[in-house]
């Protein structure tokens, strides 16, 4: 399997909703996914350069999101541009969130797992569907990935192709920690929605159950 | 009737209680019980007040109750603001019961491993939270098959005892080390709970979000 670094899904972009934030992990680096007021995506290191408290626990103001603890607050760049316990302060230009590159394709948010790298290859073309939810497998994600590829077929985008209660999907896969695994689904033809999220959930349940390809073939 | 609530601020259970008396706007005397560190919910007056020695405590005239779900059971029953929180119709009223249950029974381990993590009540804080991780997916599962049914609630279209009983234990998750990354279904369900009118905050809640 051949989980390197580079594009990943790691969220559904409905699920990030305007002026909110939430945390995530990708190969257990803890990322923050948050969304402007004006409904641009950002994707940063889930770390206030202060006290290195998570910022996904903050909150978004206007186009800026601000560290829980004591406020400080960062604009869509990650620069640090309001330090309430010292209002008069000129914000130094060094205080400053590492920054991952992202982009929404496909109703997916899609992250280069690179931190701060610079001269980037695209992601691979967004596919057209309806980006049905988010799940969570408590497997390794290499372990996840053979899993799949039994009744799934791997794309050139980084996703799985398959069919799930009778109907064409894509999954996504994030690496999420050494043992835990996201996967992001794309719901890619007609189809029920909430019986495609069902039998998601039931393919997770069976990957639990029976983690490696070789004791499923027993 | 005037209500007394026997109360911990720092208590799941008694915060859920708080919680639905501030969204029907009912007044409660507060008397503050120093659990921690002073046990006193144990001591020989609580326990004649309630044997169980544990709070929430609610005293109406006479009634003294408590459980937090049976709480809310009395209090939908016992003021009119509280009706639509446990509808009558049976299978809405079965599937509130239902969550109630649930919430004193799986997911009670989150509330445990909180006090384990935070006061130091006795339990196996590894085991406690492999099973509240287990509720929160059924209660994230369940929440994503109503998103993409076009619902918002637990049960039905509007808010019941159902989303009371179950928001505090998963608000306050990180209490024992647990975030919200794996539940953007619940993330979506706790910000709607903020917009319920009277919506109250506690420690480890923030009035932010």
């Amino acid at each position: 399997m051949n989980l390197v670094e580079g594009w990943y899904a790691v969220a559904i972009a409905d699920d990030i909703e305007p002026g909110t934030s939430a945390g995530t992990r990708l190969f257990d680096r803890e990322l923050v996914v948050w969304r402007d007021l004006a409904g641009v995506s950002h994707v940063w290191e889930d770390r206030c350069p202060h006290r290195g408290m998570r910022l996904s626990f903050g909150f978004v103001r206007g186009n800026h999101i601000a560290c829980l603890y004591h406020g400080w607050a960062y604009d869509t760049a990650g620069q640090c541009r309001a330090i309430p316990a010292h209002p008069d302060l000129a914000v130094p230009e060094t205080i400053k969130v590492a920054t991952y590159h992202s982009v929404e394709a496909g109703g997916l948010i899609l992250v280069h797992s690179s931190l701060g790298a610079e001269a980037l290859p695209p992601p691979a073309p967004a596919p057209t569907g309806h980006a049905l939810r988010s799940l969570y497998v408590d497997l390794a994600p290499d372990v996840v990935a053979e899993r799949l590829l039994q009744d799934f077929t791997a794309r050139d985008d980084g996703s799985y192709a398959g069919t799930l209660a009778g109907a064409p999907v894509l999954v996504f896969l994030q690496p999420f920690t050494a043992t835990r695994t996201g996967l992001h689904l794309v719901l890619a033809g007609p189809g029920d929605a909430v019986a495609v999220s069902a039998a998601s959930e039931a393919l997770r349940n069976a990957f639990e159950a029976s983690p490696t390809a070789l004791e499923a073939a027993e | 009737m005037s209500l007394v609530l026997h109360d911990y601020e720092l208590d799941a259970d008694c915060y859920t209680v708080r919680l639905f008396l501030s969204i029907l706007g009912i007044p409660a005397e507060m008397i503050a019980v120093d659990v921690y560190p002073g046990h006193e919910q144990r001591s020989p007056a609580y326990l004649a007040l309630n044997p169980r020695g544990s709070l929430p405590i609610l005293v109406a005239g006479n009634l003294v109750l408590t459980e937090a779900e049976a709480i809310l059971c009395y209090l939908a029953r016992s003021e009119a603001a509280g009706a639509a929180f446990l509808p009558d119709e049976a299978a809405a009223f079965g599937a509130v019961m239902s969550w109630l249950f649930f919430a004193r029974g799986p997911l009670g381990a989150a509330t445990a491993a909180r006090l384990t993590a935070m006061l130091e009540a006795p339990g196996d804080a590894d085991m406690l939270e492999r099973q509240a991780r287990a509720a929160f997916r059924v209660m994230e599962d369940h929440m994503t098959a109503r998103h993409l049914s076009g619902a918002s609630w637990f049960v039905g279209d509007g808010p019941t005892l159902a989303d009371i009983a179950l928001f505090p234990p998963i608000v306050l998750s990180r209490d024992f080390g647990i975030d919200h990354d794996e539940y953007p279904a619940l993330r979506r369900w706790m910000r709607r709970m903020r917009t319920i009118p009277g919506f109250i905050t506690m420690p480890g809640i923030p009035d932010y979000h």
